[in-house]
């Protein structure tokens, strides 16, 4: 079937079978091989796309609910800047790689939580993580990066609220 | 392969009527499946495009969930009884709430299912619709075993009504499984309360993962109605939890540990839903 979606802020046109994985249609369509495959079948969250403003398992999902959607996947992130996401650069200050497989995943599910949420408690970090599995870190300092992140966004956009105002003092 | 879209229940109805056809919802169950058995569907009939599947509007006979709304969607609802939505809480991860549907886990009939001891504890009502008509089945006769309904293959559920009577008193959910988050039920149960000063005008309990199907715990609501819900009555409602359910040993858990955890779960829930101090 063809299915027109946006993808990273872009309008894509695929055509494709509907019930192919939304995971190998970004993979072996697309390119866009920055979503991992893990367990394949929902439960660790290395496949995660933010569908529609949510996030989703894209090995769960199949290319027909891509219809007219909106997706973003990690290779989206920093728009058309050549530097990092913000969130990025959290996760690489504080040492919150490792392997990196699960990495991808962990990033955007910190984006949506932090779109909807710019000021989460652990515990809400905690629960927008709880589909996200990392074997290496031990998650301390996958926490450290989220709330590091979630600091850095509230400044830029501290920052940039006050620049348009005219008022203009740097927090912190 | 077909993978259609309708976007109305006509349509729907029609194409189901064709054969061949696998019903889509959100998908999170079926990809799994399909993948393991790697069949491959004849036809998929996406029933997430029909407008009047999402969301839930509150009616005449009571509240009308459709069955494309979300878990998310219900587990953040103050709208409907507070053990739906704890109950769909409980499932999975965030992403898998995000695009899972409350028909899907109610149609996917797994005895562990967080939303189906809430659907009978509330005595919710399921519309199904075929190409021959259109029929209302009760949540408790709904269920024929793991992952069997009696839903016949061109027949669509099309609402899902919580009765205005359930959207009284108060209700509690709770599972236990072997750890905290994105994992399956090794006991459930959800009970719904009407307590009239003290005393228990109408109590529905029910159970899941203690049977192939999900359970109405009758003897132990037969025990309580009438009585001042203190806690000795809480106490002695647990020797009735026993002969209501019938686990057994699985990969999940053994029969002895089930009955343990049914009777520590339900003593929970009922404190809870009675709004006394607990867990």
């Amino acid at each position: 079937m063809v299915i027109h979606f946006t993808c990273n802020g872009k309008p894509v046109t695929v055509d494709v079978d509907g019930d192919m994985r939304v995971l190998d249609v970004l993979r072996d369509v697309l390119d866009l091989t920055g979503t991992k495959e893990g367990c394949g079948e929902g439960e660790c969250g290395a496949c995660t796309i933010i569908l529609n403003g949510k996030t989703v398992n894209s090995c769960l999902l199949y290319a027909g609910k891509l219809q007219g959607a909106v997706v973003e996947t990690i290779e989206g992130l920093s728009g058309d800047s050549a530097g990092l996401h913000p969130i990025q650069e959290s996760f690489l200050e504080e040492g919150a790689v490792q392997c990196g497989f699960c990495t991808p995943g962990m990033v955007l599910s910190t984006k949506a939580l932090l779109d909807r949420h710019p000021d989460p408690s652990i515990k809400e970090i905690e629960t927008a993580l709880s589909g996200n599995f990392c074997r290496c870190t031990g998650y301390g300092k996958i926490m450290k990066a989220v709330v590091s992140s979630a600091e850095k966004l509230r400044d830029s956009r501290e920052d940039g609220h006050q620049s348009g105002t005219g008022l203009g003092v740097k927090r912190g | 392969m077909e993978y259609v879209q309708p976007d109305t229940l006509e349509a729907a109805v029609s194409r189901l009527g064709r054969g061949g056809c696998t019903i889509l919802s959100g998908g999170t169950d079926l990809a799994v499946v399909n993948r393991a058995s790697g069949l491959k569907p004849e036809c998929f009939v996406d029933i997430c495009r029909i407008s009047q599947f999402s969301g839930m509007e509150l009616g005449e006979e009571g509240l009308h969930i459709g069955p494309c709304t979300t878990i998310a969607e219900l587990a953040a609802s103050a709208e409907i009884p507070h053990c739906l939505s704890q109950g769909a809480s409980a499932i999975g991860s965030p992403q898998i709430r995000n695009a899972a549907t409350v028909g899907g886990n109610i149609c996917n009939a797994s005895p562990c299912g967080d939303t189906l001891s809430p659907m009978v504890a509330l005595s919710a009502s399921f519309v199904l619709v075929s190409p021959r008509g259109s029929r209302a089945v009760d949540a408790e006769t709904f269920f024929l075993g793991p992952k069997k309904t009696v839903l016949a293959d061109d027949e669509l559920l099309t609402d899902i009504i919580i009765g205005r009577e359930f959207l009284k008193g108060t209700s509690a959910f709770k599972m236990l499984g072997k750890r905290k988050g994105q994992v399956i039920s090794q006991v459930n149960a959800a009970v719904w309360l009407l307590l009239e000063d003290g005393v228990v005008a109408k109590v529905q309990a029910a159970f899941g993962s203690v049977a192939p199907v999900p359970l109405r715990a009758r003897q132990t609501e037969a025990f309580l109605t009438g009585k001042e819900l203190d806690a000795g009555t809480i106490h002695e409602s647990l020797a009735y939890v026993k002969q209501d359910i019938r686990p057994i040993s699985d990969i999940r858990a053994s029969e002895a540990y089930r009955y343990r955890l049914a009777e520590s779960i339900f003593h929970d829930v009922l404190k809870q839903a009675a709004g006394l101090a607990c867990c």
